[in-house]
């Protein structure tokens, strides 16, 4: 089992180094061997799914001794770093996820053909990375790999990207730079904090640990709120919110069909991830006081996203600005603390289950998207909404799933994007009724821009732009890639439980201890008053 | 037995879904264009669908005894004490699917409503989303509407969708830039498999048994009619329609969604029944919102009516539990003022969906889908959702909200029958006499007919399904001529559309023969709804004087839509033909067309028959909510705040015995209204006593009036439409100047301090490290002439820097 682990990290790897061997000219073979990997590396992930236990809330496997791990193993002993690896049911459903578009985004990858050994091999790092993101549970392994994560990217942005692709490789990376740098400073902040709490006064990274001293009302509000502005900055500049998004767009649309798909199927997910995973449990005073900013600004970038991507002309461009407007639903699931004397907290762990679907939803539908753009791309060369049209009469089949795919990007019922953003909008209004209202205005906004693209890509009497020729309908692989997409949206839309069951008692759990966090931080607040006044009084 | 029902709906509403994944994942598209299959599936589906309703409603009938159909007192005469005698309360303690039978103690089994779950979406610790069904006897009347309908239209499409069978399609609308005509294969099996997915969604929302899964049947109805108007994707025309009708129903969606969270929030369910979860049983949002007297129970919570929401968890369990969490939960209660949100929210949907003022402008433009859509989609089934959704909803409404819903709908009604007289297109006509005619179906729900309104919902889904593939008819023997103008005295050429047509155009009227034979009015079903409408308009105005415009407006409309209707008519079918090439070419329809039209003209005679005390009427009283038979009393808020029992209400309800005391003097009145109008239309298009173009050319300035649609359009481009689009652009130019503008500048300034950084490193600390090298280089070098390699040289150096070394020891350290 904790060999398990490993393996889904470093099969990419081994398959990257495997890549090292072939000739630069076996194209082909390469690619096989490339996707062979990423299907493994997805079948290890199910693996993930037969010893889990729906109904524990802990990070499972468990090791004996109440360690709750998968793994432990010691890496940097002197200064308290371990190899800690695990899952529950908040990071299964990622690492589901990650390793579901890792694949579907191979296929799609058969149209690069430039360097394709690199590509290849910066895709399969690419892919370690980001699966060691959702399985570490120690906070400098953690940052490791979101670093790992980073250079393949802007390396395949950078190399095999369109016309601005510096630009925007640089642009993505010093945005992500920015964020790991405040991420590192918090990280160091609970580190020393931490050596206070734990039992031999040796500091710690592991997250499980900083987590329980947060519960037990550890680390004193003041600093639990800077750490809190700083990890959250640097989430949201992964997710992105407004006005931390700007690098999106640029990234999009110069990267290529299949990173665009990582992009926005995973990368943006690490944001909201760290978010639940990190800055919450451990800082959840700051995290109650901050509540209120954070759903603001997630309401307000629904808003601001929808607008901007209905201003749009360039396709790519538009998806991107949705996938604004879309993660900014996650950032208000998370974030609707409340505590209603009538519902608990179930309004909230309503709201967190909320954001974890609208981010897996999020996942299939803007990599739906995004490559039923590529598609396109791919045989006329241009992204102008303008001179599109008429392409439901060229292109049937391919225009029937994009509107599928569209649709869910929509919100529509009974596709995957409707769940995550209607049980975000219903438990909002438990937090805050306005800021409930602003978010559910997304849905008339959406609306008209999906639907005023369908109008200009799809339909109409003709189509306008340039290689009409080259319109051809799609390929094999192709509608295997986009029908997958597809059958998951419909199915997620239409058995949301089979993604709830999953998340259900973590994040109850999750929703209990932050609650029982913050009130020991604030019964601990108290106390310290008390005995100030007491002090000065005397 | 009972289960049995719900089992057999569900059947009839899976059944479609089954029939779309065939018809477009069934490869029809592969081989030939003129495949008929695809159709005869569609077909099958939806009959069988009837035919199952029909089977749970005959389950539904014997398992209560027929009790429904069972000899009652007049209704005027209904003693207020039954209506006690509601779903609500026992609905609430006992069983979800459990149904008493009929026995003498528990007559009214039939009032009960069947609910339950089907699967669970999701739980969080107490709440749960789940798909549900609820089945009473409305539920049971809309499924046999709607599939019975759906069946008659599926077969005329067979008919109608026929030129659609060809691997050639030309579409004369559609235009290429070089100015052709577009070619395209047939698209048959789609446009089946739109209708079967639109029949799932609309047959979904009917059986739904929470608000949240209506919701979710209400867009996918949406997202149908979308693709259903856009289903000739090659027009502008009709896929700007589409789009329009999506985004302004979301308009109303947003309200509803707003609604819905309110709900979700104060109620902490969505179940109309009662909802189980896990082991618990509790009671629905009816049940929680209302009292057995259907009322609500309104209390003064510091100074502000909160209305108290019975039976909650903690109540059901042990009310006076020492529990002092559980005494928290048992008082559940939602502020007045939220209740009313949450009603407006709701009806924002309805308003949305059912075209009412002020989101009715997509309806007509609607009219760009095929013929058998707009029958079926956009008058029949799928607009009348809103109408549905308020008498379903109709617990929730506060006396407020439905005070605003009926002035919704009187402005509607009248507004869209002004419209209705100039409109020329033939199916204009009936699209804007649908929206006024819904606006007639809410006015009498929202003035306490509740029964009235659907009961006219009922009637005029048969009535205008049927003038609706009447025109369908016309535009396919005319060859897609939809302009009456160019029309006239098509009854020679088609007799049975004509005289089916004439059927509609007499019971959406509302004439009827004034006298009764064998204790039965003449008339046909539009007679008796409207009268009903009317007549409960004319009691809520003996008890609201104030609100006298709420029963002036529909009398004078009825009026004009007889006026209207009669004009369509005389214009098509009567007096000389205009138009002679189009006259000529003018055909009778096929038997595949004109037989659905004689099936619907039955049911649109004679669905209502027997009037108030006819099996439909008496289908849908079953349902009526609790305490809408015993009215209210106004209340004047400065006497008496927050009243005791009765509801806090600044209008009065009229009592059924009160509706039933006027309804003879309103129905005089209705006819009166019906007959001048159809007589000013037959002197004015039959006999022309006067010229219609005169007319258009005294009142110039109202017709344009009219014929702008009273500057909606125009109004919502420029208040909306545009603004949006140019706050997109400023966003997205803040976007690209502004936060990519700051960040640019960090950028350069960071390049511009780095090339200063790269002048210092360069010119001073280079600098100074080059001089230092520099330096020794050129001392080193100018030393070179001194490295000559001579012997003697060497020694004279060494001797020369001994004596100098001596002459500065004595300089400086002499002895």
């Amino acid at each position: 089992m904790a060999l398990l682990l490993s393996a889904i990290i470093f099969a990419p790897t081994i398959g990257a180094i495997l890549l090292l061997f072939f000739d630069r000219k076996a194209i082909e073979p390469m690619r096989y061997t490339a996707l062979a990997v990423t299907v493994v590396t997805f079948l290890l992930s199910l693996g993930l799914l037969v010893p889990f236990d729906t109904a524990m809330p802990d990070i499972q496997p468990n090791g004996e001794g109440g360690i709750q791990a998968g793994i432990v193993v010691e890496w940097i002993p002197d200064w308290e770093i371990f190899y800690r690896l695990g899952y529950d049911g908040i990071s299964l459903p990622l690492i589901l996820l990650t390793s579901f578009i890792s694949l579907l985004a191979m296929l799609a990858s058969w149209n690069i053909t430039k360097q394709v050994r690199g590509y290849l091999i910066l895709f399969l790092l690419l892919e370690t990375g980001m699966l060691g993101v959702f399985l570490a549970l120690d906070f400098f392994l953690f940052y490791v790999f979101w670093e790992v994560m980073l250079l393949p990217m802007y390396f395949l942005i950078g190399i095999w990207g369109g016309p601005r692709k510096e630009y925007a490789a640089i642009k993505f990376f010093l945005y992500t730079l920015a964020g790991s740098i405040l991420m590192l400073i918090a990280m160091l902040m609970f580190y020393f904090g931490s050596a206070s709490y734990t039992p031999g006064g040796h500091p710690t990274f592991n997250l499980l640990q900083l987590g329980e001293i947060a519960r037990e009302g550890g680390f004193d509000p003041g600093m639990q709120l800077a750490a809190f502005i700083l990890l959250f900055i640097g989430f949201a500049i992964k997710i992105p919110t407004f006005p931390f998004h700007t690098w999106l767009p640029d990234a999009h649309v110069e990267a290529p069909t299949p990173i665009s798909m990582i992009l926005a199927g995973v990368l943006l997910k690490m944001g909201g991830y760290g978010i639940i995973r990190i800055a919450f449990p451990l800082c959840p005073h700051g995290a109650y006081v901050a509540a209120w900013a954070l759903v603001a600004i997630g309401a307000f970038s629904i808003i601001y996203g929808a607008f901007a991507a209905m201003a749009q002309t360039d396709f790519k461009r538009l998806v991107a600005y949705s996938s604004v407007s879309h993660m900014g639903y996650v950032l208000v699931g998370i974030a609707v603390w409340q505590i209603h004397e009538l519902g608990g907290t179930d309004y909230w762990q309503m709201g967190m289950m909320g954001a974890m679907f609208q981010m897996i939803a999020h996942g299939i539908s803007s990599a739906g998207m995004f490559f039923m753009v590529g598609v396109v791309y791919d045989r006329v060369h241009h992204r102008d909404l303008n001179r599109f049209g008429g392409l439901a009469g060229l292109m049937p089949l391919y225009s029937g799933l994009a509107a599928g795919i569209f649709f869910a990007g929509l919100g529509l019922p009974g596709l995957c994007g409707f769940i995550g953003e209607v049980f975000v909008v219903l438990s909002a209004w438990n937090y805050s009724p306005a800021l409930a209202i602003v978010a559910a205005g997304g849905v008339i906004l959406t609306a008209g821009y999906i639907l005023w693209t369908l109008q200009r890509v799809y339909l109409g009497a003709e189509y306008k732009g340039p290689h009409p020729e080259a319109l051809t309908p799609m390929v094999g692989r192709e509608i295997f890639v986009a029908g997958v997409l597809l059958v998951f949206a419909i199915v997620l839309g239409v058995f949301p439980f089979l993604m709830f069951d999953l998340m259900d008692a973590s994040t109850a759990q999750l929703v209990q201890s932050l609650e029982q966090g913050y009130q020991a931080a604030e019964a601990k607040a108290a106390d310290v008053a008390a005995v100030l006044k007491e002090r000065l009084l005397r | 037995m009972l289960d049995w029902i719900w089992i057999l709906l569900t059947a009839a509403w899976l059944l479609p879904l089954l029939g779309f994944a065939v018809e477009v994942f069934g490869g029809y598209w592969q081989q030939s264009r003129r495949d008929r299959t695809p159709a005869l599936i569609a077909v099958a589906c939806i009959g069988a669908g009837f035919v199952l309703s029909v089977a749970a409603f005959i389950i539904w009938g014997s398992e209560t005894h027929w009790g429904v159909f069972a000899a009652e007192p007049e209704h005027g005469d209904v003693p207020a004490q039954q209506a006690v005698e509601d779903t609500t309360r026992e609905a609430a303690a006992e069983d979800a699917s459990e149904l008493q039978p009929a026995d003498a103690g528990q007559q009214h089994s039939y009032r009960k409503a069947i609910s339950g779950t089907i699967y669970t979406l999701a739980r969080f610790g107490d709440l749960k989303l789940s798909i549900d069904y609820y089945v009473d006897s409305l539920t049971l009347v809309m499924f046999m509407m709607v599939t019975l309908i759906a069946t008659c239209i599926h077969i005329f499409a067979l008919g109608y969708m026929s030129d659609e069978l060809t691997d050639e399609y030309v579409d004369h609308q559609a235009h290429t830039a070089g100015g052709d005509h577009v070619h395209r294969p047939g698209r048959y099996y789609l446009f089946f498999s739109y209708m079967s997915l639109f029949c799932f969604s609309m047959l979904g929302l009917v059986l739904a048994g929470n608000i949240f899964q209506v919701f979710i049947f209400w867009e996918l109805v949406g997202i149908c009619s979308y693709l259903l108007i856009g289903f000739y994707v090659e027009r502008h025309s009709a896929s700007t329609a589409a789009n329009k009708a999506f985004i302004m129903n979301r308009v109303g969606d947003f309200g509803f969604l707003i609604g819905l969270m309110v709900i979700w929030t104060y109620f902490g369910t969505f179940s109309l029944g009662p909802e189980t979860i896990g082991d618990e049983t509790r009671p629905g949002i009816f049940a929680m919102v209302r009292n057995a007297e259907g009322g609500l129970d309104i209390r003064n919570e510091s100074g502000s009516p909160v209305v108290h929401l019975n039976g909650s968890v903690a109540e059901a369990d042990d009310a006076g539990a020492a529990d002092g969490e559980a005494a928290v939960t048992a008082e559940r209660t939602i502020p007045y003022w939220l209740l009313v949100v949450a009603g407006l929210g709701v009806f924002a949907g309805c308003i949305g969906k059912s075209a009412q003022f002020p989101l009715q402008t997509w309806l007509p433009d609607a009219m760009e889908g095929p013929t058998p859509v707009s029958a079926l989609v956009h008058s029949a089934t799928m607009v009348a959702a809103g109408v549905y959704l308020a008498g379903r909803f109709y617990p929730v409404f506060t006396p407020d909200v439905l005070l605003v819903m009926s002035y919704v709908g009187c402005i509607t009604l009248f507004l869209a029958a002004t419209i209705a007289v100039v409109a020329t297109d033939i199916k204009r006509v009936l699209a804007y006499s649908t929206i006024s005619q819904l606006g007639y179906m809410m006015l009498g729900i929202g003035v306490a007919g509740w029964a009235a309104g659907l009961f006219h919902l009922i009637t005029h889904a048969f009535f205008k399904s049927l003038m609706f593939l009447c025109s369908g008819s016309v535009i396919i023997g005319c060859h897609h001529e939809q302009e009456m103008p160019r029309m006239g005295g098509l009854r020679r050429k088609m007799p049975i559309t004509a005289y089916t047509m004439l059927v509609g155009v007499i019971a959406i009227s509302g004439l009827a023969i004034p006298f009764t034979i064998l204790g039965m009015k003449l008339a046909f079903s539009g007679y008796h709804s409207k009268d009903a409408i009317v007549a409960t308009a004319l009691a809520f105005n003996y008890k609201n004087p104030v609100h006298f415009l709420l029963f002036l407006v529909p009398l004078v409309t009825a009026g004009i839509t007889a006026f209207y209707m009669f004009r369509l008519w005389f214009y098509t079918f009567c007096g000389e033909p205009r138009d002679r090439h189009i006259y000529d070419h003018a055909h009778e329809s096929p038997r595949v067309m004109t037989l659905p039209l004689i099936v619907l003209a039955v049911f649109a005679a004679g669905v209502a028959v027997g009037g108030e005390g006819g099996p439909l009427y008496r289908m849908l009283l079953a349902s009526e909510p609790a305490g809408v038979d015993v009215g209210s009393e106004a209340i004047d808020p400065t006497v008496a705040f927050i009243p005791e029992d009765v509801g806090y209400a600044l209008v009065g309800q009229p009592a059924r015995a009160e509706i039933h005391s006027v309804h003879a003097q309103a129905g005089a009145f209705a006819l009166i209204a019906a007959a001048a109008g159809a007589v000013l239309a037959f002197l004015l298009y039959v006999v022309r006593v006067v010229d219609p173009g005169e007319i258009k050319r005294q009142v110039g300035g109202l017709y344009r009036f009219l014929i702008e649609k009273w500057h909606f359009d125009t109004l919502y481009d420029v208040a909306f439409v545009r603004p949006v689009h140019r706050v997109a652009a400023a966003l997205a130019w803040f976007d690209r100047v502004v936060i990519d503008g700051i960040l640019h500048w960090f950028a350069n300034t960071s390049v511009r301090i780095a090339s200063w950084d790269r002048k210092v490193d360069e010119g001073l600390v280079d600098g100074l490290v080059n001089l230092v090298g520099n330096v020794t280089f050129r001392v080193g070098r100018s030393l070179r002439a001194v490295q000559t390699g001579q012997l003697r040289q060497y020694i004279m150096f060494i001797a020369l820097g001994v004596l100098s070394l001596f002459v500065l020891q004595f300089i400086f350290f002499p002895r």
